[in-house]
């Protein structure tokens, strides 16, 4: 991969030279978020341009959703700059999505559909045929008629990304998706995400996975604040894992030796 | 069977509710899916201050009370932008604020009281075309909004994360919804009023989405329930002569309760317990349902006071069957009329009303009884006439309470003999005399009541009561009204704090040696006073009502006579009574 030097500063900095790079789906600068004027995460500076999977890692309260939140306008900016420049689409965390309603998993990739419809314009059977085909993908057709309450979590995971892909978003913001799939299932998703990459979406994808963010194009390591943003090969050493899960975690045995770098390979600034 | 819905207003009231279950049963399920239930409770009673003004300025009541719940809803919208958080304690906070609004306009600003607060009781019973045209609108635009914004409130409840992403966040969508919840809450005011909105807007779609997991069949099933528990109430409180909306809130709890069990009831089981629950629920009507029948033969006539009700049976006597409206010891000011109130004014030929806009109600209960009957207003026919209130809601050109006069209770049973001649001249001879007997006793009543009186030092007959019903009676006695505990002529009207303490200096500067409760009101408020001040609060009177048959004031006479031995005893500290001949 040939991307411009991305920074991995551990104490983190003011960052990205801005582009005006066509293919940026969206950039952070220099960007504080919280709740009501209390931030969660600070300093966080990252660029996703289209074709790239991001993975975010961080412990529990690390700030993963937030950054999420913060492209969905759900949680607040208190300083720094962030540029959305595409549509996006995002599969929530399961536990916040509404298990009493009642919605087959067909009516919930229907609803994916709204976005590009004028207001007066309800779904029809063009909406519905890429609902179908969308499940399809997911490999969730047979089960479209279904309660959507009803599901496992994981199959509930696969309707909401469904909803994601009827929705033709270019950036997708996938919540820990992997949370709750069974081995077949998880991996059939991960194909789906480098298929979805291919067709220059760009995808950020919270998760607690190391193995498969190392698969990815790059990595946001968070932890209240921005610890390392970059390619997974040059950012993911042992200070940088140190830093995003605290010393206590980093055994990490099953790294097979897989690039994990000693503390000496970043620059302090 | 049917026979119910043969009456003209009770097939009015079933066009309504019908034209209602399409809004009530369409925003049930956005109201019950969206957890909006106290909401669309609140808005009902959030409109209170709009009417008060509609009844202040005197524009529109659905027009004020419209206003003032989309003014609500919007206020809930603004205050849930800045402040997301759980959409019930929003919704009670802004309620609350609405309801101050509405009690200091009420009490401070136009002394209204009554009309408004029966607007927000509203009957099925009263219904006009006006009512009917909100509800067809209400109909249309929840019917519309279904159609087009049903799918993006759908995506916006089930997601509010994503709700902004896939085309649901506008705020116009949550705007439409509440307002509309606004609309069509504001029609059924006037059908089951804002205490039992809940029974059309959210019991019958929290019942049927226990059976239903689709949007579309819960929405059908809902609107059908809201029919059918609509119709079915109507026709049980007709049947039963029960309050309408109190029937069908009922009855639609009643289901939702069955409904329940039966889920949680296991399978087999469910089938026979469902089966008993029917019929013991048809045993329960068919037991209700007997009407009673019109006395055959007779003349038929509606009195709407107890003391108008006991004058026409006194002159009437056995050739006229009198069906009274108010019954006794109910308060004429927060009347609710039943069924039975319009069949009888369907059936009659005479309606003996006190005028004065005592009771006013009687003009729409009449036309919607599709009536042919003459009024005849007993107020207008009396001598003896005082000034009324001049603002507010009972602002009416004289005081109402004029049967506290024997003379004018003499002059009224002049016209109900007249009134009575003239329907019926067969039975001249029989009114006259019952006419001749009873004015005697009037006169007696009277001469009486001024003897008692005379045997009082003048300066010793000092009133205070409590609320200003007596201006005849002081009158006519040489009484002088110190002073209400409520300081309006109406029930309804609320005393500040400082009217309660202007009133306890007064009664101590006055040396008031007596408060008098009243038999209707509750007698907190005057025996409070009465303790703070020294005064006695032990002789209750009658003012706006008889006494019940075997309380002291079961008649006219009885209540006059009463009410002058309690103000004789009151006056002189207990130590003279009063009692009167020739009236028994
Ligand atoms: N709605 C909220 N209001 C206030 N603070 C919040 C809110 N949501 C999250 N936070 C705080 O923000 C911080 C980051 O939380 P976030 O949910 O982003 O973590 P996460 O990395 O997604 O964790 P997890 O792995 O458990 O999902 C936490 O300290 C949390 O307490
Ligand atoms: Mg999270």
């Amino acid at each position: 991969m040939n991307r411009a030097a991305a920074s991995h500063e551990v104490d983190g900095g003011p960052l990205i030279r801005a582009t005006s790079d066509r293919d940026v789906l969206a950039e952070a600068a220099g960007l504080t978020v919280g709740y009501g004027g209390v931030a969660a995460i600070e300093n966080v500076s990252f660029r996703v341009r289209r074709g790239e999977r991001i993975a975010l890692l961080g412990p529990n309260g690390g700030g993963k959703t937030t950054l999420l939140r913060s492209i969905t306008g759900e949680a607040d900016r208190i300083s720094g700059s962030l540029r959305v420049s595409a549509s996006w689409a995002t599969v929530p965390q399961t536990e916040r999505s509404r298990l009493d309603y009642p919605v087959s998993a067909l009516d919930v990739a229907v609803m994916g559909s709204l976005a590009s419809l004028p207001w007066w314009r309800q779904p029809g059977r063009r909406e519905r045929a890429a609902a179908l085909q969308a499940l399809e993908r997911v490999g969730m057709v047979k089960l479209a008629g279904a309660t959507f309450g009803e599901l496992s979590a994981g199959q509930r995971q696969r309707v909401l990304i469904a909803r994601g892909l009827v929705q033709d978003a270019g950036l997708l913001l996938l919540d820990e998706p992997f949370t709750g799939l069974d081995a077949s299932s998880s991996d059939r998703l991960e194909t789906l995400i480098g298929a979805l990459a291919t067709e220059e979406r760009g995808i950020l994808i919270a998760t607690h996975d190391l193995e498969q963010a190392r698969r990815w194009d790059l990595v946001v390591c968070l932890n209240r604040r921005q610890i390392a943003f970059g390619p997974p090969g040059e950012v993911l050493n042992l200070a940088v894992l140190e830093a995003t899960y605290g010393g206590a975690i980093v055994a990490i045995p099953d790294s097979g030796g897989l690039g994990i770098l000693p503390p000496h390979h970043h620059h302090q600034s | 069977m049917l026979d119910p819905f043969q009456l003209p207003f009770v097939q009015r009231g079933l066009l309504e509710l019908l034209i209602l279950s399409i809004p009530a049963g369409l925003l049930g399920t956005w109201i019950v899916l969206r957890g909006l239930a106290f909401f669309s409770h609140a808005v009902g009673t959030a409109a209170f201050p709009g009417l008060v003004l509609a009844d202040g300025l005197g524009f529109a009541a659905p027009l004020g009370a419209f206003g003032a719940a989309v003014a609500f809803s919007a206020g809930t919208a603004v205050v849930a932008r800045r402040r997301p958080g759980d959409q019930d304690s929003l919704t009670a906070m802004v309620l609350v604020g609405c309801l101050a609004i509405g009690v200091i306009l009420a009490s401070d600003v136009f002394r209204s009281g009554s009309n408004v607060e029966t607007l927000l009781f509203g009957s099925l019973l009263l219904i006009d075309g006006r009512d009917i045209a909100l509800a067809a609108a209400a109909a249309a635009a929840s019917l519309g909004a279904a159609v087009l914004f049903g799918r993006r409130w759908l995506a916006a409840g089930f997601d509010p994360t994503a709700a902004k992403s896939v085309g649901a966040g506008a705020p116009y969508l949550q705007i439409a919804l509440l307002g509309l919840i606004a609309l069509a809450t504001t029609a059924a005011l006037s059908v089951i009023g804002a205490l039992l909105v809940a029974a059309l807007f959210v019991v019958p779609s929290a019942t049927a989405r226990l059976w239903t997991s689709r949007m579309l069949s819960w929405q059908i099933s809902s609107v059908v329930l809201v029919a059918v528990e609509g119709t079915a109430g109507l026709w049980l409180s007709v049947k039963t002569n029960a309050p309408p909306g109190a029937t069908i809130a009922t009855l639609s709890g009643a289901v939702f309760a069955l409904a329940a069990a039966a889920r949680a009831m296991p399978r087999p089981g469910r089938r026979t317990c469902l089966s008993a629950a029917v019929a013991a629920v048809a045993f329960l009507v068919a037991g209700c349902s007997s009407v009673a029948s019109n006395d055959s033969g007779k003349l038929q006539v509606v009195a709407t006071t107890t003391q108008i009700g006991d004058f026409v049976r006194e002159v009437g006597g056995n050739a006229v069957a009198v069906d009274q409206i108010l019954q006794p010891n109910t308060d004429p000011h927060e009347y609710e009329p039943r069924p039975s109130d319009i069949e009888g004014a369907a059936g009659a030929k005479l309606v003996f009303a006190n005028g004065d806009d005592l009771d006013a109600w009687i003009d729409q209960v009449v036309s919607e009884s599709g009536s042919e009957a003459r009024i005849v207003d007993l107020g207008a026919a009396v001598p003896v006439k005082l000034p009324g209130e001049s603002s507010g809601a009972e602002a009416s050109r004289y005081d109402a309470h004029w049967w506290h006069d024997p003379r004018n209770a003499e002059a009224a049973v002049e016209e109900i003999r007249r009134a009575l001649i003239e329907a019926e001249p067969s039975n001249a001879a029989e009114f006259r005399r019952n006419a001749d007997a009873y004015l005697g006793k009037l006169r007696a009543l009277d001469r009486g009541i001024a003897k008692c009186m005379d045997s009082v030092p003048a300066t010793q007959r000092k009133l205070v009561t409590d609320h200003d019903a007596f201006g005849y009676f002081a009158k006519r006695y040489g009484i002088t009204v110190v002073g209400a505990v409520i300081p309006s002529q109406t029930t309804q009207a609320q005393p500040s704090a400082k009217d309660v303490s202007d009133l306890v200096n007064l009664i101590e500067r006055e040396g008031v040696t007596a408060v008098f409760p009243e038999s209707s009101v509750s007698p907190k408020l005057a025996e409070t006073i009465a303790h703070e001040t020294g005064a006695s609060s032990d002789h209750t009177l009658y003012g706006d009502t008889l006494g019940s048959k075997d309380s002291s004031g079961a008649t006219y006479l009885q209540m006059e006579a009463a009410n002058a031995d309690a103000m004789v005893q009151g006056f002189s500290g207990g130590k003279r009574s009063c009692s009167i001949h020739g009236i028994g």
